[in-house]
């Protein structure tokens, strides 16, 4: 099993490698349509494998890299990640369905696709700490590409944006890997050598280092911040989110959907499994202001979100406001706030792949975005209306649709950190106040935004118009049963994930 | 005691959303026609379950009646150790007997009414469809055995309703209906959510909802919450208080209460149908169904909230109802009056008699709107009753029912015997809990007596609109000769459901008064509140006898008195009353009325305007300062290295020129691979990324 772990990250380049030499763009398509079927198949054998009432990490492999410094390639799989390989490699087969129409350097862009691909996936299964880096940092360049070769007008600065952002993330958290490097190797159990193994990284020994008031506590709490800043870039969280409007306005349609789906949630994942586990006293001093940061990103994304007259932009700030109730609920240091942020990145990776790939469509035809343009597609294409209205409302957090579980959770939660108590008691409120009225903001844009683009009489320009074909209809109808599915029936995701979590959780508790 | 009853109760729910995926799924082509006789036929089946289920229940000694209850985990809540969770499932208690038959039966009828009224229509296949859709979220509702499954099928009614009020969305006024109705329930929903999030967190996580000797029931953990803070009910603690009133937002929302009311009578705009489902057995019904459920956690701070908000929503609404002159609109401010009067009556501890006014309204009431649907249909779509008169002579069937009907809501009867119409049992049941509710409070000054005098008031005003819309419509002369001359009567489909409903107005009454007052009355449900309810409410209760006198004296003539002014005042057109409203004073009441007290410019003006604003600041700060920030350090960046780059190339480099001469010839040979061609960058990228992990692999080797 750790073999097919480690065939599933690299399948992907092999692919790409393929694509590259393919005879034809044809060729490329059903290459890189192959090695997404292939890899999906291999991430559900896994997920079959996976003992769940075990949890933990399994499948773990590990060889040693660069002996010098101790740094070794180690993958593994675990509750917190197996939830999202099975988003990233079902979303994936969608996108190279949704990128079927790519005319320009179809071969290019399939084999940058499928590079991004293995970066996403090295990123969720490396267990050590400098792969993960290089990971995090090899799904950087190809969006670069992407964008830059692929986007629409505005896209040399759309993807130089969106690379510097991320970059600038990126040195945030190399400094505090170079701080890790010096200061691990007086753990108690490090055998003098820097740690790297994020697993021992977690561990006992290594928290009392960055303990409150211990050696290097100072240490522990800019180490919080930057690698806070260094996710929350990549959440995108309030203030440090304008390249994901740039970025999505830009981008092609497929490459939407792999943003939104999976690339925003490796900062959600990463805040989980490196910024809150490794400094967890941090996390407990600071929550008040991270939960504040947060309600602020679920309220300013709604209201940015309610002013944009681009439908694709009005989308991209819709995910910035739901990312807040991931940032929300890891901050309120609740079990029932973190369950409900890892429900609403899987949850929010179904919903905002899915509302990109309608914008798509109409934009295919249409080419402009522009809200008040558009109005009566519902009548001009019944089926897709019904899509999109599902897809939309489990946006909004319609119960019974995906979207709902993660944002209930997440306020339940906020509530519930009344009880960490220290004369936090109004602010918490508050703060759960203001969350629940998100719920009124997104409801106010995504209807308004429905009622021009969907309702009324459909324009005339709209006659040449060819119909929404039958591969649209099958990715449609895919990723709306999902967030059908995810709002039935959630305990898919808290079966995979719940004995990982009571690990997990046991250190960030408020004692 | 027969578990049949949770599978009756499962099938009624599940078998309309069957139904209603069906006609989605299954094409026009392929169902034609059919979706109306499915979609009522698996509606009609719904409804026998819960007859059935009804008889069964009756069936048992009452001894042996316990809350059948049903409880599937959703989501997991380890927080709380393990085995938490939030629970979906069914809750079959008196309530939910009571209410099922009604829900389901109105349902039928508005099927069977809507496949004569929506005849023809392009998307009549997905009217059924949404229709069922729509019964099956009340259901849930109604059946909901915890606080969550509540919410979840809540927002479902939220959305059905937002897709019927807007089904006609190809005209501006169903959009902007539909959006607001849904904009409206969600700040209600807000409220709910503090709520909710207050009562998890103290509770545990315990919500569900029997009330039950049952451990996992919500109240016993509040009873044991409330005894480890030293409190109770009666000296309730300021969290309680809140979330009580927090829960209840939601049904401000939902059965449009003042200040969230202003959606109601925009939802008009959906098809006829509809106003008469929503006004009746859902929706609307939601919101005071769930209060009776929260009804134990309610404190007297939360009573009172609760009691001063059906108040204003009871006098307001039957102001304005009594000088709008469109058919439906009457009946919709009718609506918000009347269901003033049910939270009124929840809030004054008249639970019972809330609980029944709304059977008993939602029946009399889906009866009105289908006789006005029915009188639109032959007038052309012509809703002013300005333009109607003598109607009833065209249509006898029609005028008969909303005669019954208009006696139903204006609390008719013999007076000092039993035999009336429905309105008057449950009605004056809360006219006399406010009365004493009104004594209980007057210790607080005169404003305590409004309770005592506002529904008394509105029990002579009640008559006197419906009256008036009954005048202008069935009787008098003709106003509008061409629309008389081309009035005709409604088609079975459409006549049926309205004599049913008729009948109905005038059995309910007494058919519930024997079952659900007299009879057992619902005593699980009793015990269960009496166990924590304070002890003014239940004073309350026991007065309730005295009070009941005087209610019946002080309203019990009014119908006739009422009713008689109102129909002779407008038999004649609007004639009288023009003059009536050039009175001063009057015409400034009436143009308030008229402009529905200006709530909507009020919130066109604070709420939407305000938002659209603070929404275009938030923009403008995301794309001028956020963003300008972020160019401005691109920017600074850029120049500096610039700056760099001349200090280089003039002060450096100039050591360097004659270096320079041999860069360049390398570089032309270079410029070969650097065609300016992305293919060929991509290409390199690759070659690279190959080269470098080719590197890796054999550092990684050499190392070892």
């Amino acid at each position: 099993m750790p073999t097919l772990l480690n065939l599933m990250i690299f399948t992907p380049l092999i692919g790409a490698l393929l694509c590259l030499v393919a005879p034809s763009k044809q060729a490329a398509k059903s290459i890189a349509l192959v090695v997404s079927v292939v890899t999906l198949a291999m991430s559900l054998v896994l997920a079959a494998q996976y003992d769940y009432h075990a949890g933990g990490v399994q499948f773990e492999s590990a060889m040693m890299w660069i002996k010098g410094i101790n740094v070794e390639y180690r993958t593994g799989m675990d509750g917190l990640s197996l939830p999202l390989i099975v988003l990233t490699t079902a979303l994936s087969v969608l996108v190279v369905a949704a990128s079927w129409n790519i005319e320009k350097m179809t071969k290019a862009f399939m084999a940058l696709y499928l590079f991004l691909y293995t970066g996403m996936l090295g990123v969720f299964l490396s267990l050590d700490m400098v792969l993960f880096y290089v990971f995090f940092e090899v799904s950087l360049l190809p969006m670069y590409f992407l964008i830059g070769i692929w986007g629409g007008p505005r896209k040399e600065y759309a993807a130089i944006k969106f690379f510097l952002y991320t970059l600038a993330g990126s040195i945030c958290l190399l400094v505090v890997m170079l701080g890790l490097y010096h200061i691990t190797p007086n753990a108690a159990d490090s055998g003098g050598k820097p740690i790297w193994n994020m697993m021992t990284l977690q561990s006992d020994s290594v928290h009392a280092l960055f303990a409150k008031g211990g050696t290097y506590w100072v240490f522990a709490q800019w180490a919080f911040w930057l690698t806070l800043v260094a996710f929350l870039i990549k959440l995108p969280a309030v203030p440090f989110h304008t390249w994901l409007p740039d970025a999505h306005v830009e981008a092609p349609t497929p490459i939407s959907m792999i943003l939104a789906g999976v690339l925003l949630k490796m900062g959600g994942y990463a805040m989980m499994r490196i910024t809150w586990p490794f400094f967890p006293d941090s996390a407990r001093l600071f929550w008040v202001c991270v939960a504040t940061l947060g309600v602020i990103a679920i309220i300013y994304g709604a209201l940015c979100a309610m002013a944009q007259s681009d439908w694709k932009k009005l989308v991209a700030y819709s995910s910035v406001s739901h990312m807040g109730y991931v940032t929300l609920g890891l901050a309120v240091l609740t079990r029932t706030g973190f369950d409900g942020a890892y429900f609403q990145m899987i949850a929010h990776g179904i919903t905002s792949a899915m509302m990109f790939f309608m914008v798509g469509v109409v934009y295919e035809r249409a080419h402009h975005r522009e809200i008040d343009r558009l109005g009566g597609i519902w009548l001009k294409w019944p089926g897709y209306g019904g899509w999109s209205l599902l897809c939309f409302f489990a946006g909004m957090g319609l119960p019974g649709l995906c979207g709902f579980i993660g944002e209930i959770m997440v306020l339940l939660g906020t509530f519930e950190a009344v009880g960490h108590g220290a004369g936090h008691t109004t602010i918490v409120y508050t703060l759960g106040v203001l969350a629940a009225f998100g719920v009124v903001l997104t409801a106010g844009y995504i209807l308004w935004m429905f009622q021009r683009v969907y309702m009324g009489l459909p324009k005339p320009d709209y006659d040449h118009y060819e119909p929404v074909n039958t591969r649209e209809y099958a990715i449609m109808t895919v990723l709306g049963v999902l967030a059908l599915v995810f709002g039935i029936v959630p305990m898919i995701v808290f079966h995979a994930t719940g004995v990982t979590f009571n690990h997990l959780f046991a250190m960030l508790a408020v004692q | 005691m027969p578990h049949s009853i949770i599978t009756l109760m499962l099938i009624a729910l599940l078998a309309p959303l069957v139904s209603s995926t069906v006609c989605i799924l299954a094409t026009r082509r392929l169902l034609f026609k059919g979706a109306g006789y499915l979609t009522t036929a698996v509606m009609a089946g719904a409804l026998a379950c819960s007859i059935i289920a009804l008889f069964t229940w009756l069936g048992t000694p009452v001894d042996q009646r316990h809350a059948l209850v049903l409880n599937i985990p959703w989501i997991p809540l380890p927080g709380f150790g393990p085995g938490h969770a939030l629970y979906l499932g069914i809750l079959a208690d008196p309530l939910t007997m009571a209410m099922m038959p009604m829900v389901t039966g109105i349902s039928t009828l508005v099927h069977i009414y809507s496949i004569g009224y929506m005849h023809g229509d392009k998307r009549y296949n997905l009217f059924f469809a949404y229709l069922s859709l729509f019964t099956f979220s009340m259901l849930g509702i109604v059946l909901a055995n915890s606080v969550i499954m509540l919410f979840v099928f809540w927002e479902l009614v939220g959305l059905t309703s937002y897709l019927l009020i807007g089904f006609w969305f190809e005209k501006r006024g169903p959009q902007l209906a539909c959006k607001k109705a849904f904009v409206m329930n969600r700040i209600g929903d807000a409220g709910f959510l503090v709520g909710f999030g207050i009562l998890f967190y103290k509770l545990g996580g315990a919500m569900l909802l029997p009330a039950t000797a049952d451990s996992g029931s919500m109240f016993n953990v509040l009873a044991n919450v409330l005894a480890a803070e030293g409190h109770s009910l009666a000296n309730p603690p300021l969290w309680l208080t809140v979330a009580g009133i927090g829960l209840f937002f939601g049904a401000i929302g939902k059965s449009a209460q003042f200040p969230l009311h202003t959606w109601l009578p925009d939802a008009m705009e959906g098809p006829t149908p509809v106003s008469s489902i929503v006004h009746s057995a859902t929706m609307v019904a939601a919101g005071v169904y769930l209060t009776g459920r929260i009804y134990p956690i309610l404190t007297p701070g939360a009573h009172l909230f609760i009691s001063t908000i059906g108040l204003v929503t009871l006098v307001m609404a039957a102001f304005m109802a009594m000088v709008m002159t469109d058919i439906k609109r009457v009946l919709a401010y009718s609506t918000l009056s009347q269901l003033g009067y049910m939270v009124l009556g929840m809030g004054v501890g008249a639970w019972t008699f809330a609980l029944f006014h709304l059977i008993t309204h939602a029946f009399f009431k889906c009866c009105l709107f289908q006789c006005s649907g029915s009188v639109i249909h032959a007038a052309h779509h012509q809703q002013d009753m300005r333009h109607y008169g003598g109607l009833g002579k065209k249509m006898p069937i029609t005028m008969a029912c909303y005669a019954i009907c208009t006696l139903a809501i204006a609390g008719a009867s013999i007076p000092f015997t039993t035999i009336a119409m429905s309105g008057f049992f449950s009605k004056d049941g809360i006219i006399a809990g406010s009365i004493s509710y009104g004594d209980v409070m007057a210790h607080a000054g005169y404003l305590g007596k409004l309770f005592w005098l506002g529904p008394i008031v509105i029990a002579y005003v009640t008559p006197f609109y419906m009256g008036r819309s009954f005048a202008l419509t069935f009787l008098g002369k003709p106003r509008d000769q061409h629309l008389h001359d081309h009035a005709h009567e409604a088609p079975l489909a459409m006549w049926f459901p309205q004599v049913c409903l008729a009948i109905m107005a005038i059995a309910s009454g007494y058919l519930g008064w024997k079952t659900l007052i007299l009879g057992s009355e619902a005593p699980m449900l009793a015990q269960g509140v009496a166990a924590i309810i304070p002890g003014e409410v239940i004073e309350a209760h026991h007065s309730h006898g005295m009070h009941m006198t005087h209610a019946l004296l002080l309203s019990g003539f009014g119908w006739i008195i009422a009713l008689g002014a109102g129909i002779l005042m407008y038999v004649p057109g609007m004639a009288i009353s023009s003059r009536i409203v050039k009175i001063p004073g009057v015409n400034l009441l009436y143009t308030w009325a008229l402009n529905k007290f200006y709530f909507d410019a009020l919130y066109d003006v604070f709420t939407v305007s305000m938002g659209k604003f603070v929404a275009v600041v938030c923009a403008a700060v995301d794309k001028y300062l956020v963003d300008g920030l972020v160019n401005l350090a691109g920017s600074t960046v850029r120049e500096i290295a610039m700056l760099s780059g001349k200090v280089d190339k003039h002060i450096v480099d100039g050591g360097v020129n004659g270096v320079a001469a041999m860069a360049q010839g390398a570089g032309d040979m270079l410029r070969s691979t650097q065609p300016g061609k992305i293919r060929i960058y991509v290409l390199m990228f690759f070659s690279s990324a190959a080269l470098v992990t080719l590197l890796v692999v054999i550092s990684a080797i050499a190392l070892r």
